[in-house]
This record gives C-alpha cells, structure tokens and sequence, in this order.
C-alpha cells in the first residue's frame, strides 16, 4: 500500500519534532536519547542501502538546522546508514537486545563524530592563532605576566579541556538512554516496516 | 522645749502637704533633661487616632517613584548620547515579550526557541532576557520563530565584567549549567559572590545587564584565573522571555 508507504517514509519528521519537544521526562542526566539513531537503525535493517544513505541524509539536514553549528551529524549519520544497511541485507538482527547494543554503539560513534569534529575545529582555530600573548614578542619579560589573548577566548567553539571534561559525561549518558530505548521502540518500528507494504524494501 | 516640739511638728506638717508638689517639680525636670520625652510620648500616644492615614503615604511613594523614573530616563537618554558618541553599542530599547515554545538546554546544543520571529521584529544577535537577567542571544530566525543560544552553549561567548571590580572578562558556555567567566587580566581582583553583568565594552549585547553571580574562583587557572557563574535568570523554569530590540 502506497499510502502506508509514505507514512513510513513521513514519520522521518518526528525526529525533528521529537528533538524540538525535548521531553524532559525522557532524559538522563540532562541527555535526551539520540531519537536520530532509534528511528535510522530499524530503517537501515529493513530498506536497502541507497534509501537508507538517503534517509540519513535527509535526517541530517533536518536536524543540523535546529542548532547553530559548526559541527554537524551528517558523517556520523550516514556513517550508521552504511553499516546498519549491510547488516540488514546479510542477516538482519531479531534479538531486542541485539537491537539495544547496535543502538549503544550507534549513539557512541554519532556523538564521537561530532566530539571530533569539535577537536578538530578547536585545533585549526589554535593553529591558525598566534600561540603568544598578541603583540609581545616571543622574548618580552612581559610575557609571563601576559593574561590570554581575546580573540583565543572569543571563538565560538568547545575548547578542548571543556570538551574533554564535559562531553565525555554527556556521551555515556546519551548512549545509555538511547540503549535503554532501543529494544522496545526499534523492535515496535522493526515490526511495523517488516510488515507486507508496511514500508520495509520488498523481497 | 515646748516651742521646739511645736515647730518640728509644723515642718513634718508643711512637708506632708506638699510633697505632691515636690514630685510634680521633680517631674518636670526629668522631663526638661530629657528633653520632653516623655511630654512627646504622652502626646504621640494621645494624638495616635488623629496621624495621616495611609493614603497621604501611598501619595508620596507614587510621587517618589515617578520622581525616579523621570530621573531613569533622563540617566538613560545622557547614557544613550554619551555612549553614541564614544561609539559603543546602544543600551537596549524596547523589548519583545516572546514564549519559549520549546526548551533544550542540556545536551550538545544549549538552545530555546521563541515563538516570535522576524514577522515581530526580531533579529539575529538581539539579548534574550528573563526575570534575572540575560540568558542568551538569538542565533537565527524564520518568520515567526527565533532560535535562542543560551549562555551555556559550548559555542556562546559575551563579554562581561565585574560590577564590584570592573574587570573584563569572556563569559563561555561549557555545555554545564554553569558557564565559566575567563578574565582577561592575570589580577582581577574577584571573589565569590561578585555580580556579573554584560561588559559596557562589549559590541554585541547591551551594557550592565546583569548575568550571574561568582560561586567559585579558582586563581591559579592558566593563563589568567577563571570564575563559575551561577546564572541568575532560571532557563529551566521561564516559559516567557524578553527579547531586547535595539
């Protein structure tokens, strides 16, 4: 059915929607579970990989443009569609909580993604600005006493400390909310797009 | 001795009579050392049914207020001329009443969303205040919805200073509730409990907004020291916000 089909493909939106509504209730330790991983892992198992590259690019776009940047979910997204699409078309898992680890590891590579992609944006910007305080010389006694340089401070982006300090927490507890998930909802999505014209690849 | 008798009796009799008199002159000597205090009292107390009621109070409060606003104003507008001519950003103008339709500030990206947008005149880079002080500035816009970066985003950076010390420094979100101020200079003479506001020198938010408050300081931070700043507005709590508009 063409109509149920389109469902199955519309309800990409409720990523988004799901992300915007922040259920607060749903959280653990300030962390909402990756709703991009629990909605592309069963997609991934049960459609071939070109709509499963292209649901993660659709996804991706939809999400980067509910934050500011710079960094994006994009690479780690489609990173997940490749895999998960070739799990699905050599032997797709059945087992929830088969389900539940593929979720863990798919959350922990996304935000590793986005980690990296910070690290890296934070060494650029450190390479590409004076390592000295600004306009003392690399021999001025004066150095020492120097406080840090403005414009160092004043880019937009999680230094690494921070990022090391703080992200850390934040992926093991994104990763353990969307692993808890995961059996239920996965499997409920699983059930729905297996079905004869439930959405699912055909044959 | 008869005689001497006599008179005896006569003095105790002239001093049992009058000695209501001599209390009454000492009386009104302690009162006149004290200067009346007890003759003000007395009349404080009788005349207590007679005092101007509370309106005439209320009256004076209203007047005293509006005496002070007048004076905001007119601070306000020698603000406003001084800082043009120094060239620095304008204190803010009117602001914008906006509810906050949806509320992520925790996880990677620390972020509101308004309900209002560049249909009601909001622009990117406005000052989002609540009952507290700032919270964040708007990142983006569509036509009827505005994206608010709190100040606790990784990527938000607004200069401050101290209201106490009036030392600069660069306020930067570390994905925790709690942002950490990094001052620019290696003695900034803070301590705990500071207030924070958004820096006169700053060319991106409106001047003397308060922010936060200092809770910890640690001094020996590399390269110059660093503070924790407890935010002062409640980003959990608000549902309506203020955006600033130039």
């Amino acid at each position: 059915m063409p109509s149920t089909r389109v469902l199955a493909q519309a309800s990409v939106l409720l990523v988004p929607l799901l992300s915007l509504a922040s259920p607060g209730w749903l959280k653990l330790n300030g962390m909402e579970p990756a709703w991009a991983v629990l909605w592309l892992l069963p997609w991934a198992l049960v459609e071939d990989r070109l709509s499963a590259l292209f649901a993660a690019l659709t996804l991706g776009l939809l999400l980067d443009a509910l934050h500011p940047g710079p960094v994006s979910l994009l690479p780690g997204l489609l990173l997940l569609a490749w895999w998960w699409s070739g799990l699905g078309r050599r032997r797709p898992p059945r087992n929830s909580l088969i389900l539940g680890l593929l979720a863990l590891l798919g959350t922990a590579l996304l935000d590793l993604t986005l980690l990296l992609q910070w690290m890296l944006q934070s060494w650029r910007v450190g390479e590409a600005m004076p390592p000295l305080a600004e306009g003392m010389a690399s021999s001025s006694p004066l150095l020492p006493l120097a406080g840090p340089e403005a414009a160092m401070l004043a880019e937009p982006l999680w230094h690494r400390r921070d990022l090391l300090l703080t992200g850390t927490p934040m992926l093991l507890a994104q990763t353990l909310i969307t692993a808890l998930l995961a059996p239920m909802l996965c499997s409920l999505l699983l059930l729905l797009w297996r079905q004869p014209g439930g959405g699912g690849r055909s044959g | 001795m008869a005689p001497v008798r006599w008179q005896r009796l006569g003095l105790l009799t002239a001093a049992e009579r009058s000695w209501p008199a001599l209390l009454l002159l000492l009386a009104l000597v302690a009162i006149r050392l004290s200067k009346g205090a007890m003759l003000t009292d007395l009349y404080g107390l009788l005349s207590r049914p007679f005092w101007p009621g509370t309106a005439q109070g209320e009256w004076l409060r209203q007047a005293q207020t509006l005496g002070d606003h007048l004076r905001l104003e007119q601070l306000e507008r020698e603000n406003r001329r001084l800082r043009s001519l120094l060239g620095l950003s304008a204190a803010a103008g009117s602001s914008l009443p906006a509810p906050v339709i949806s509320r992520r500030s925790t996880g990677w990206w620390q972020l509101l969303t308004l309900g209002r947008g560049s249909l009601q005149g909001v622009r990117p880079g406005a000052a989002v205040i609540a009952p507290g002080g700032l919270i964040g500035l708007v990142s983006s816009v569509t036509p009827t919805t505005a994206t608010v970066r709190l100040l606790t985003d990784p990527g938000s950076r607004v200069g401050v200073w101290l209201g106490r010390s009036r030392h600069n420094g660069l306020l930067t979100g570390l994905g925790t509730g709690r942002p950490v101020l990094r001052f620019l200079e290696k003695d900034p003479d803070a301590r705990p409990g500071d207030v924070v506001y958004t820096s006169p020198a700053s060319s991106v938010v409106p001047p003397n907004l308060p922010v936060g408050v200092i809770q910890t300081l640690d001094e020996a931070a590399d390269p110059a020291p660093e503070a924790l700043v407890q935010l002062s507005a409640p980003v959990d709590a608000v549902d309506w916000v203020q955006v600033l508009r130039p």
